[in-house]
């Protein structure tokens, strides 16, 4: 009985701040009329990928904005106005350990990100590159097979690899150095001896829009 | 706006090709050896980390523990000592360290890594000529790595040493269990870690002891390294000098996800399965054994199996009496002078 009596009351609990919710917060989305010309539309960016440790190296890439609207929404009487955008996305970079020679490779993804901007142009973002490419660089490499021996040219191996990012930034409106970011990434590679090696790297880099120059 | 985006563009292409250079360049001068080699064998990328004073051509190939250790874990005093004299090459076997490639499970069994030392052989030869010469050192599971080489092709080889060298993983569990109860009711005794060595019989109790179990097994040899600590802290076992292996030289995740995956597999086909003592007797070349007189993860039963068992007319045996399972940090001095003695004899 007494079991009940406390689930009613939770229920009870849960509705009643939903329902304030509700009232407190109203939200209305408007669909951007985006540029027609593809450069407005495509940000470049360049930056630092690796792991500090054991990889560091170079990643540039493009984005172009597909979709993008205005969420407007009102709590407290205060009204909040964020971005949301999804973009095409495609990167190419290059790592290496100055270390050692046995962690050296380039890779080249592409997928679709989300990414939200506040007014301040605070940005989070989540991209997703479900196509994605890495091929290793050996060093010097022999191959045996049998009592054959032979020097591999470009020795090192493709993979698969698929990546998650998620980051924030910060956008600058209307200039060159349209942004920066810094986020954290997941690639898997696979067939990595005998299945999917799980890799983690930090990227920051600045995104760049060339036709803001000209406004 | 054209000529900084060139810039930019030329600049990132030279930084690429420089770091490109960087990462294949090799030194091969005999005297003084900094190479990275990667073999290519059955699927697998390893890589050969040749090092020292290869002036004689004599090489010593390092098999590492695990499976799945670091071949340059080898690295520190005692090995630069070896270093002065010889050639060492570390070796990261296969599904280990930096290891790479693309193959299925099956491709990995004690057979196929013996064969990619036979293949790294091969490879030496290739670089440095075919009058290279060399020394086969196991540590651990490369004590069972080393005979299953051995096995194979012996002929390559001037000499095998083991240090604290697994070759009979087979009856390493049960072992286990009568080793902590002979140096536990041995501590307890001297009054050593008495709580300690009290909580390993409470330890034993939970332990399958009439069957071999991985479970229980990882427990044990878990047990077996915290049992050297307290060893070490009772001063029975000297304090260890620490390795010349960098942070750098190896992506930790990728070293770690290697040794869970690479042991995932073997284990099966290694604990209470794998013994060579029945076939030592066919390992004829000059031998050397190195083992820690405290050494808890393979313990010292398994250095006189080994040198009873071994088939070599020339063999020896040596005790370091402050060590555990890695005299090569505890006792480096000496652990080097018999390595350099060895090869020196028998070169």
């Amino acid at each position: 009985m007494r079991r009940k009596l406390r689930l009613l009351l939770l229920c009870l609990f849960l509705f009643t701040i939903f329902s304030y919710g509700q009232i407190k917060s109203k939200s209305q989305t408007t669909n951007t009329e985006l540029p027609e010309s593809f450069l407005d539309r495509t940000e470049f960016k360049v930056g630092f990928v690796g792991t500090v440790f054991w990889s560091n190296g170079l990643s540039v890439g493009a984005e172009y904005l597909w979709k993008e609207n205005e969420k407007t929404k009102t709590r407290n009487d205060k009204e909040r106005t964020n971005t949301h955008q999804f973009l095409f996305n495609g990167n190419l970079g290059f790592v290496t350990n100055f270390s050692s020679k046995t962690d050296t490779g380039a890779y080249t993804n592409f997928g679709l990100t989300w990414r939200r901007t506040n007014k301040k142009g605070k940005q989070f973002s989540i991209e997703l590159n479900p196509l994605g490419y890495y091929r290793s660089f050996l060093p010097e490499t022999y191959e045996v097979n049998g009592d054959s021996v032979d020097k591999v040219f470009l020795p090192g191996r493709g993979y698969y690899a698929p990546s998650l990012s998620i980051g924030i930034g910060k956008q600058r409106k209307g200039k060159v150095r349209s942004g920066s970011y810094f986020n954290i990434n997941y690639t898997m590679r696979t067939p990595y001896n005998s299945g999917a090696l799980p890799t983690f790297s930090l990227q920051y880099g600045f995104r760049f829009n060339f036709k803001n120059k000209k406004q | 706006m054209k000529r900084p985006l060139a810039y930019t563009i030329k600049i990132g292409f030279l930084a690429i090709a420089t770091l490109l250079v960087n990462a294949c360049s090799n030194d091969h001068t005999l005297s003084n050896l900094d190479a990275t080699v990667f073999v290519r064998h059955k699927g697998a990328d390893m890589p050969a980390y040749i090092k020292g004073n290869a002036n004689e051509k004599i090489f010593l190939i390092t098999l590492h523990g695990g499976p799945g250790g670091l071949g340059l874990g080898f690295r520190g005093n005692a090995f630069n000592q070896i270093e002065d004299n010889y050639g060492v090459v570390y070796f990261d076997q296969r599904g280990s360290g930096m290891s790479q490639g693309n193959y299925s499970e099956d491709d990995v069994t004690i057979d196929v890594m013996a064969e990619d030392v036979l293949a790294l052989v091969k490879v030496i030869k290739r670089i440095y000529g075919n009058d290279s010469r060399f020394f086969l050192l196991g540590h651990s599971w490369g004590g069972a790595l080393g005979p299953a080489t051995l096995l194979k092709d012996q002929s390559e080889f001037l000499g095998w040493i083991n240090v604290d060298g697994s070759h009979n993983p087979k009856d390493l569990y049960f072992e286990y269990i009568r080793n902590f109860e002979r140096v536990a009711a041995a501590q307890i005794e001297l009054g050593n870690s008495v709580p300690f060595w009290e909580s390993v019989y409470d330890e034993l109790d939970k332990v399958d002891a009439d069957e071999v179990s991985l479970d229980d097994f990882a427990i044990l040899n878990t047990l077996a390294f915290d049992a050297e600590e307290y060893l070490n802290d009772d001063g029975i076992i000297n304090n260890a000098e620490n390795g010349n292996v960098k942070v750098s030289d190896y992506n930790v995740l990728t070293f770690i996800w290697n040794l869970l995956k690479i042991q995932s597999i073997l284990d099966e086909d290694i604990i209470g399965e794998l013994s060579f003592t029945e076939r030592l007797s066919e390992i004829t070349i000059p031998s050397l054994i190195l083992w820690g007189r405290h050494d808890m993860v393979v313990p010292e039963f398994y250095a006189q199996e080994a040198f009873d068992n071994l088939g070599s007319s020339e063999k020896k045996f040596v005790f370091f009496e402050g060590s555990g399972h890695a005299p090569m940090f505890t006792e480096p001095n000496q652990f080097a002078e018999e390595v350099i003695q060895f090869m020196n004899q028998n070169k």
